[in-house]
């Protein structure tokens, strides 16, 4: 990977081709608990997104010293210490952000993703391409988990960011845990639809 | 064998490292934290008493603490109050100890400063070294008192009860005869939409100006909140006019939120416990100061 373009490649890689939750469909438990508003979907996908980067780098630039037998441990680790960091520091600087999710972030250390990530890339690549990978994942988690709170917001409490757009409240079902997967799925299926039709006409086909 | 060796080493070099990160970060943040969750309580409680950055509190309003602690000796339990002396003074405070039966056992001085009598920490070894050996005292919960030229005005305490999902923390504010004057919903974890309305102002503004007696037996009722109470909750109306609106319905129960009755239910059911059970407390509290001269600034 290294032609010019490999940085590009990794983060749209991360983004839209493996999509953490419409194409690897990991990290469910969070993309359906906590995604009942924009605002929710946006700070817990920051909170992914910079523990997902820091991790990426640690992991990456410590590879010879992990030793094989004993690599997943030490992921946990790296991921809870900055998770840690993280929590620590939203509780210490963005005191009302940390009210709205204080407990979602120290769940991050279960995220599936992360350490799928680090396992699949970062433990075997160089730094600055762990670096783009990690943000690239950390984005399209960041993106899957916003769209699924507007659709979520909208619906469900006929707001935007808090705002109330529509006046009134559509469909009460889709701010419950169940909806999420009903949203999640319709994703699936539309990231599933254009990929498809992308691929068609690549072909040339009509 | 070398690789368990290499194993340990490199696992528990990790670990160091680990915990050097999380603990310098900690000790960056620490400071800072504490003065967000104070800053916010101290707001909440202005707050609820009608104060803002933009209109402070009085001068001759003095806000008193005090402390409630569980003293066992043996098997034998003791409730014991630190409280206030008259004279704010550097470490002046006193240690009352009452029995399970509501009688005076003993009080004793407690020389502690005004700034560390809030840490948990340095409290705690003030209370247990003014008991002496033999005793143990457990910190249960801190209520305010308000006091404007040294007649009281409102009380604040903190509480937490289970609701929907897990507890809801609020602060509540009662004048002296214990009628509701406000309520802050500080910590829970409801449904957003749903159950998480308990923070909304046409739920929670439902229990101000309630009286005690209506409070003792406040109950959640499933129908539609009226509109003008809506609006009145809401404060879309003038404040005045609103007041009227909400003390025209202060004799009844509290309208359930849509969806979230075991929230709502929890709330009311929370306060009533907290009311009543403060109410019980400062009764026997204040028999106990009245009867032994105790000198308090409330």
């Amino acid at each position: 990977m290294a032609n010019e373009n490999s940085s590009l490649q990794l983060l749209a890689n991360g983004i839209l081709k493996e999509n953490p939750i419409f194409k690897l469909a990991l990290s469910m438990c969070p993309a359906v608990g906590i995604s009942t508003t924009v605002m929710n979907g946006l700070l817990l996908g920051t909170a992914v997104l910079f523990v997902q980067v820091f991790s990426s780098l640690t992991i990456s630039a410590m590879k010879n010293f992990i030793h094989p037998r004993i690599r997943i441990p030490t992921y946990t680790l790296t991921i809870a210490t900055w998770v840690t960091v993280i929590d620590l520091s939203l509780a210490a600087y963005f005191p009302a952000a940390y009210m709205k999710m204080g407990i979602f972030v120290k769940i991050i250390v279960a995220f599936a993703i992360i350490t799928m990530r680090l396992e699949m890339f970062a433990c075997k690549e160089t730094v600055s391409d762990s670096f783009w990978d990690g943000l690239g994942m950390g984005l399209g988690f960041l993106v899957g988990m916003v769209v699924i709170g507007f659709v979520r917001e909208l619906l469900g409490s006929g707001a935007i960011l808090g705002y109330d757009v529509l006046g009134f409240k559509p469909l009460l079902f889709f701010i419950l845990p169940s909806a999420g997967f009903f949203v999640v799925g319709l994703m699936m299926a539309f990231f599933n639809w254009i990929e498809a039709a992308y691929a068609q006409r690549k072909r040339g086909n009509p | 064998m070398k690789n368990i060796l290499t194993i340990i080493f490199r696992l528990t070099a990790s670990c160091l490292v680990a915990g050097l990160v999380m603990g310098t970060t900690f000790v960056f943040t620490n400071k800072a934290k504490k003065a967000n969750e104070f800053a916010r309580e101290e707001k909440v409680m202005y707050s609820l008493l009608g104060y803002s950055k933009e209109n402070p509190i009085p001068e001759s309003m003095g806000l008193h603490e005090m402390f409630r602690y569980v003293v066992s000796e043996g098997d034998i339990q003791s409730i014991g109050y630190l409280l206030p002396a008259e004279s704010h003074g550097e470490g002046s405070f006193n240690f009352v100890r009452i029995d399970l039966d509501g009688n005076f056992l003993d009080s004793s001085s407690v020389s502690i400063s005004e700034e560390k009598v809030r840490d948990q920490k340095d409290r705690d070894a003030a209370v247990q070294s003014a008991l002496g050996a033999g005793r143990y005292a457990r910190f249960v919960d801190g209520t305010i008192v308000v006091t404007d030229n040294g007649n009281r005005l409102a009380y604040l305490l903190g509480g937490k009860f289970p609701g929907f999902k897990t507890h809801i923390a609020i602060m509540l504010a009662l004048d002296p005869s214990y009628s509701i004057l406000g309520l802050e919903v500080m910590e829970h974890e409801e449904d957003p939409g749903l159950g998480a309305e308990i923070e909304q102002d046409y739920f929670k503004n439902q229990f101000v100006y309630k009286p005690f007696e209506k409070i003792k037996s406040i109950d959640v009722v499933k129908s539609p909140l009226p509109d003008e109470y809506f609006e009145a909750l809401e404060g879309k109306i003038d404040e005045s006019a609103a007041v009227d609106v909400m003390k025209q319905y202060s004799d009844r129960d509290i309208y359930a939120l849509t969806g979230a009755t075991i929230s709502s239910a929890a709330v009311s059911s929370g306060v009533r416990a907290m009311t009543r059970k403060f109410a019980y407390r400062l009764d026997i509290l204040d028999h106990v100061i009245n009867e032994q001269q105790i000198a308090v600034p409330f």
